[in-house]
């Protein structure tokens, strides 16, 4: 059975410079908050690879109540996941995932991912070539 | 959350003979916490002269800006598009004959959401294996602009300076965290040239197409020798025209609408007198150089500009992005 990870921790010393609180769609801090870190693990119900944002939907237990919630995983859009060698097949209904992001700001069980890991395997999902020596 | 964090480790190591003049070196590696990043620039600004030093990061990161004079130095890495932050790191301190090392650890722009932010690197990676070669040419002897470009930011942004009501309408864009910015509704994101996406050009020998992944998607640039149209209806991306200055194309915009916020993440308000002028310059096959300058007189004190250089992004393709396919930033931002 999944279960949740650490929950909601506070981050200190982060600022956002003005000039890059604005991104290509929309405004990022308008609808996540970047000092509430979160890292939810659960199972996939449903994946949306729709513009201008893809979303998992994952059920995630309490582990203390075991009551299950099923969060909403903002991400990039398919063509930026495209990008990164995400396929829109890369994720089932049914997989296990631990995700880290941010939680949202105005809406319940809604963060975004700054990364997706298969929780089985370790591997890290649309990562292959984003980062390190590029 | 190791990845969030912004460390800059100073260390002074005593070295002599190391440099050929007696300058001093700043030496280290650009990484993010999860690996290293090649091709960043470096720049290095001498405190008392204000000369600045420039070089870039190799495949393993690793950088050295060598025969520096004695004195403090600013050292920054300009954001790489959506991917990383600024970097400043002030008062390194480098000394004859010395090698100050320094290790700069970038932060991830914006939240670093995953297709989002880093997908910028993937695409600036290819680019690297473009070959030296010269710019293609059109039948009439000028630079074929045709390609698929990866945008970028001017690494030096200089602040623009506004009227007293541009300036209350910027403030109070900054102070919603950007959250009416009308991209997040599937509007048009803004007409400049200065996304750090990819753009296409279509380069004919009357017209020029730049498509994007961004609402409208397309700009048309007549090349036929046509003027602006009198008293046009104002629109998002207005009106282009462009001409040859030898091997410069020289678009001029106007006929805007006052909607659109410019200058991507900056956000400046305008008015319908905004007034565009890009010149774009293909010094060789795999870069595009992009200047930009903005006139408003309903809004800027004095000329707003940014300079940017462009990289041929092999093997990219503009896709389909439908906005309102499933736009929830309305209902995520509590807009709705």
């Amino acid at each position: 059975m999944t279960k949740i990870v650490p929950t909601f921790g506070l981050l200190t010393a982060v600022t956002l410079c003005a000039a890059g609180t604005a991104r290509a769609h929309h405004s990022f801090a308008a609808e996540f908050d970047i000092t509430k870190p979160v890292t939810l693990a659960g199972k996939v119900t449903k994946i949306e690879w729709t513009n201008p944002h893809s979303y998992l939907f994952i059920d995630v237990p309490d582990p203390k109540t075991g009551a299950v919630t099923n969060w909403e995983i903002e991400m990039g859009s398919p063509n930026g996941l495209t990008r990164l060698g995400w396929t829109r097949n890369l994720v089932k209904a049914g997989d296990a995932v631990t995700v880290e992001g941010s939680l949202g700001r105005n809406k319940p069980n809604l963060a975004n991912a700054r990364s997706v890991v298969m929780t089985d395997t370790g591997k890290k999902l649309g990562a292959a070539s984003s980062e390190g020596a590029r | 959350m190791k990845w969030i964090y912004v460390a800059a480790l100073l260390l002074l190591a005593a070295s002599s003979g190391f440099s050929q003049n007696g300058g001093g070196v700043i030496r280290g590696a650009v990484r993010l916490p999860d690996g290293p990043v090649a091709r960043a620039t470096i720049q290095a600004k001498h405190g008392s002269s204000g000369k600045a030093f420039t070089t870039m990061s190799d495949t393993s990161g690793q950088f050295a800006l060598r025969d520096l004079p004695e004195g403090t130095y600013e050292v920054s890495v300009p954001e790489i598009g959506l991917t990383t932050n600024r970097f400043v790191q002030r008062n390194v301190s480098v000394q004859p004959g010395k090698i100050t090392a320094l290790d700069i650890v970038l932060r991830k722009g914006n939240l670093g959401v995953l297709g989002d932010d880093n997908a910028y690197l993937t695409v600036r990676g290819k680019s690297a294996n473009v070959r030296a070669a010269p710019a293609p040419r059109m039948g009439d002897g000028h630079p074929d602009l045709s390609g698929v470009w990866n945008g970028n930011v001017d690494p030096n942004p200089q602040e623009a300076s506004l009227l007293p009501w541009a300036n209350e309408v910027l403030n109070q864009r900054r102070a919603t965290a950007f959250r009416d910015q009308p991209s997040g509704f599937c509007l048009p994101g803004d007409p400049t040239p200065t996304i750090p996406l990819l753009y296409r050009f279509v380069h004919t020998k009357g017209l020029l197409v730049q498509l994007f992944e961004q609402e409208p998607h397309y700009r048309q640039i007549f090349l036929d020798g046509r003027a602006h149209p009198n008293d046009a209806d104002p629109t998002w991306m207005g009106h282009s025209v462009g001409r040859w200055e030898r091997d410069t194309l020289v678009i001029d915009t106007t006929g805007f609408d006052d909607k659109s916020w410019l200058i991507f993440a900056t956000g400046l308000p305008h008015t319908e007198r905004l007034h565009m002028v890009e010149r774009y310059r293909r010094p060789d096959l795999g870069h595009l150089v992009v200047d930009l300058t903005l006139e408003d007189p309903g809004a800027f004190v004095k000329p707003v500009e940014r300079h940017m250089t462009w990289e041929l992004a092999p093997g990219e393709e503009i896709l389909e992005s439908i906005c309102t396919e499933n736009n929830k930033f309305p209902e995520n931002a509590g807009l709705k």
